[in-house]
């Protein structure tokens, strides 16, 4: 018999104290693995929505708002410059978008990257209702709006075709196929979009040479919005060499309004790691502290292999095999359960945040637990296989 | 082949200070067959602790084959354990978790033989415990724990057996088998001490000692021992 197998058929004997031994391990590693699970779904779910902004980087005209106000008593406020952006500074803006982007990616591809969608916006009333038309360059449009679907015909292919936000649609109970004049000119409904849940349901969809036609605004647009499809991009770089270099406009990196906004969530998210942080911490010193007493139990058991000739080094890699074999198996079910934990309690935290087991935790999980398992048995086996053979029968 | 110098051990302070020996001397040549006599809390398991190093005396030496043993560290007691020395201890001391043979095995496992099976198998049958081989000591009587400690001690082929009271939780009969098992070992050149509370066993050995109060206050040699 060899020394390992002896302690495989140990182990397998003494299934419940080993099992008990490990329920440290198993706490400590579901625990983590739970809260790193959920938390990874809250940031996946926070940068879902970020990205459901669309654009990176919005383009205004320069408008400065003056705030007109008396002490601390504010009247309102006065736009100042002027409403519209020149359409003739699309290629400038594209020019410069795109040159960023190859420089922070390293390629020098000639053709088109970002995708930079000018739009008109309008108030204007559809059959007595006031509506905002948006007049849109469609191929743009769609690449920017990625979560779009369209309910009910098609999505906007020529002018003078409109496409028409769900709310907006039932409200001015508009169908496909229906004609709605815009200042006079005559527009067919070619599709209705499904509900975003955004102010997009409000709104009417038009070419953006129909809207500028039909309001006599050629040449113009009231706002660009920019996307760089990348996550490394350098929005805020852009946005900043679009403000120095082209005049008359202001462009704002989406990601900084974005991250405001979503600040709260950020804290959660923060918080979510702390708290794994220290349920990192908790578990470990609970699992030190059942592998420790589980040595201790066994000094008397010491002493005996070492009355019938174990040497200290056999002692410890006893221990160590059997603290492999509990590390291994509890960062398993560890995993397991934490994995299941977090599909259950990750939507009670966080409403709509869909959990997905997360495969790179596994291997973490079983080395953790075996380093954590190894580290709280072997250091007090060997200070056990120390004590002589007559005082460790003496210690129980 | 043994020999112990002045040895006297002294557990606690104060109060509940307990002079367990005092200041006993002894040899042990090779063949020796000692039994250790005497009333309960006089000092003889803690004399043979002394003798196979188990446990630290307060004073005195211990000397193995010509080398002090008694400040060895507990590592350099390994060699001394695989072959030299070899104890029966009063409370048997099995493994709970592994069987009758597996425990007998565990010497041989420690020297680093990858078998063993029969060897200890052979032993066991030697010790009458050949059908209980695959039980665990929760599964057995006091008896036949003590018979498995014993073929534990066996099974390196120790030069000297170290046995506190081994016959003591066995019948008669049961207790003289285990004695003519010693008998023969001894025959083959081992050298054995014995503790016992039974005149009659006792009277087997070559020699008796009686221990009083940690001392040893008789020595009784009998040729040969009586068979
Ligand atoms: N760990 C200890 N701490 C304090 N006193 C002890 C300890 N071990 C033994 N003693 C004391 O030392 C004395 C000798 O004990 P020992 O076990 O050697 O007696 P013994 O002769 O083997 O008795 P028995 O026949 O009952 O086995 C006893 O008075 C006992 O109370
Ligand atoms: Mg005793």
């Amino acid at each position: 018999m060899k020394l390992y197998q002896m302690v495989v058929k140990d182990v397998i004997r003494r299934k419940k104290r080993v099992l008990y031994a490990s329920l440290g391990v198993v706490i400590g590693v579901t625990t983590i693995v739970a809260v790193l699970t959920i938390a990874l779904a809250a940031e996946a779910n926070i940068y879902g929505q970020i990205e459901k902004y669309g654009a990176n980087l919005m383009v205004m005209p320069a408008i400065s708002d003056i705030d007109i106000g008396l002490g601390g008593l504010s009247l309102g406020t006065l736009a100042i410059g002027e409403n519209y952006i020149s359409e003739d500074k699309l290629p400038e803006i594209r020019r410069i978008t795109d040159g960023k982007i190859r420089e922070a990616l390293g390629i020098e591809d000639e053709g088109n990257i970002a995708t930079i969608a000018p739009k008109l916006y309008m108030n204007t009333k559809v059959n007595g209702t006031s509506v905002i038309v948006v007049g849109v360059d469609p191929q743009e449009e769609h690449k920017l709006k990625t979560w779009w679907r369209v309910s009910e015909g098609r999505y906007l292919e020529g002018p003078d075709k409109a496409l028409v936000g769900a709310t907006a649609a039932e409200l001015l109970e508009l169908n496909v196929g229906d004609t709605i004049t815009l200042n006079g000119r005559e527009i067919t409904i070619t599709g209705i979009l499904e509900e975003t849940g955004s102010n997009e349901d409000y709104q009417v969809f038009v070419p953006i040479e129909t809207a500028q036609k039909a309001f006599n605004k050629e040449g113009l647009v009231s706002s660009i919005d920019v996307r760089a499809l990348c996550s490394a991009c350098p929005t805020a770089d852009i946005a900043s060499s679009i403000n120095e270099n082209i005049p008359g406009v202001r462009a704002v990196a989406v990601k900084q309004i974005a991250e405001t906004e979503m600040g709260m969530m950020e804290k959660i998210s923060k918080f979510l790691l702390a708290l794994a942080g220290i349920t990192l911490a908790v578990g470990c010193f609970g699992v030190v502290n059942t592998m420790m007493t589980s040595v201790h139990e066994r000094i008397k058991d010491i002493g005996i292999m070492k009355a019938v000739g174990a040497s200290r080094n056999q002692i410890i890699k006893i221990f160590l095999y059997e603290a492999i074999i509990i590390g291994v198996a509890g960062g398993f079910f560890g995993y397991v359960a934490g994995t299941l934990l977090a599909y259950i309690v990750g939507p009670l935290v966080f409403k709509g945040v869909a959990v997905t087991y997360v495969p790179q935790y596994f291997l973490p999980s079983l080395v953790l637990a075996t380093f954590i398992a190894v580290i709280a048995t072997v250091y007090p086996a060997f200070r056990a296989s120390k004590i002589k053979v007559a005082d460790s029968f003496r210690s129980l | 082949m043994l020999e112990i110098k002045n040895i006297s051990k002294i557990y606690g302070e104060g109060p509940a200070k307990v002079v367990a020996l005092n200041n006993v001397s002894l040899r042990v040549n090779e063949g020796d067959f000692i039994a250790i006599m005497g009333p309960s809390g006089s000092g003889k398991s803690t004399l043979l602790n002394i003798i196979g190093g188990l446990d630290y005396p307060s004073r005195g030496e211990v000397i193995l084959d010509g080398e002090r043993i008694d400040n060895l560290g507990e590592n350099d007691f390994v060699d001394i354990r695989r072959g030299e020395i070899a104890y029966v201890f009063q409370e048997y001391h099995l493994l709970s978790s592994l069987t009758a043979l597996e425990n007998v095995m565990l010497p041989l496992t420690f020297c680093g033989a990858e078998k063993g099976e029969e060897q200890a198998l052979e032993i066991l049958r030697r010790v009458g415990l050949a059908g209980r081989a695959e039980h665990k000591p929760s599964q057995l009587s006091g008896g036949e724990q003590q018979r498995v400690a014993i073929a534990r001690a066996l099974v390196n082929s120790p030069s000297l057996i170290l046995a506190d009271e081994p016959t003591g939780n066995m019948d008669q009969k049961m207790g003289r088998e285990i004695l003519d098992l010693f008998h023969q070992l001894n025959k083959d050149g081992r050298s054995i001490i014995m503790v016992t509370h039974a005149p009659e066993i006792a009277k087997q050995a070559k020699e008796i000692i009686v221990l009083q109060d940690g001392q040893i206050v008789d020595k009784i040699s009998q040729q040969g021992g009586e068979q």
